[in-house]
């Protein structure tokens, strides 16, 4: 090993070669991002122009959003059902990209800090799983969690 | 613990190319969208668990505010959604990597093509609902 010369005032940071198992999860999240990406283009355009520019987000109304779920109590449409599955799969894959992202963002930053990088992941990946079980939960088991509250509406 | 925050933006606005500068923009603009996703899903959800909180979370959307962040929140997504395409399909077709440069300058003139009647449409409906249901 030939000895560096670092001119003052540059940062210089010890890169660790990446282990095997690692370099196998971070290609498939490499590739994962690309393609989640290109499905979230036409899955999240999609509802952002529907739902925020064409309806608008001031005639959005809860009576409406409790319609396309089917969440009113009533037997479940096969047009509901298709909401629920854009929904659901629009969901999971920005919350998975969402996290990956943010991870790339965090590693950048405090990956020479492995404490606060995993604390930071901890808390991220907790709460990104608490909102999206959530979120499907109100989805597909909402009629039964809104219960006698949306019939009196 | 900011230092690595600050030598990124300065180097960031240093660095030659539009490369560089997209780049910071995809992350700033994907922080962007990845916050609003995380309350977004939280207030629609209330819909079948907490109705009135559900409510009081649309009332929120329908103040200037809101709307004002919300078209920064379609500039975010558009950009993020186009220049994310360029990364994609630059990234999986090896044969068009000599045309970097003019993907850059499609990547901003998509995005502002796209972002353009979206945010007229939003400013007008905003506009035109304050005007008639004045401001709550």
């Amino acid at each position: 090993m030939s000895s560096t010369t670092v001119t003052p005032g540059r940062t210089v940071r010890k890169v660790q070669p990446i282990p095997q198992t690692r370099n196998r999860f971070e290609l498939g999240m490499w590739l994962f991002m690309r393609y989640s990406g290109l499905a979230l283009v036409f899955l999240a355009l999609s509802h952002f122009w529907m739902q925020h520019v064409l309806i608008g987000t001031h005639e959005i109304e809860f009576a409406g959003t409790q319609l396309r779920w089917g969440i009113t109590g009533q037997p479940v449409t096969v047009e509901q059902v298709i909401w629920r599955a854009y929904y659901a799969v629009m969901l999971v894959l920005a919350v998975a990209h969402g996290i990956n992202g943010v991870r790339q963002v965090a590693y950048d930053y405090f990956g020479h800090r492995p404490a606060v990088y995993k604390g930071l992941m901890y808390v991220v990946v907790g709460i990104a799983a608490l909102i999206s079980l959530g979120g499907i939960a109100a989805l597909f088991m909402g009629a039964a969690a809104s219960g006698g509250e949306a019939a009196l509406r | 613990m900011l230092n690595p925050l600050i030598t990124t933006a300065r180097e960031s606005l240093r660095y030659k190319g539009s490369g560089q500068i997209l780049w910071l923009l995809h992350r700033i603009t994907g922080l962007g969208v990845v916050i609003f996703l995380g309350t977004h899903i939280f207030g629609m959800s209330m819909a079948a668990f907490n109705p009135p909180l559900h409510d009081a979370m649309l009332a929120v959307y329908k103040t200037p505010l809101f709307s004002v962040g919300e078209i920064l929140l379609a500039a975010c997504l558009i950009f993020h959604a186009v220049n994310g395409t360029r990364i994609a399909i630059l990234e999986l077709r090896p044969s068009l990597w000599d045309k970097q440069e003019v993907a850059t300058r499609w990547s901003v003139i998509i995005t502002l093509i796209l972002l353009a009647p979206t945010i007229a449409i939003m400013a007008f409906k905003s506009i035109s609902y304050y005007v008639t249901h004045g401001v709550k």
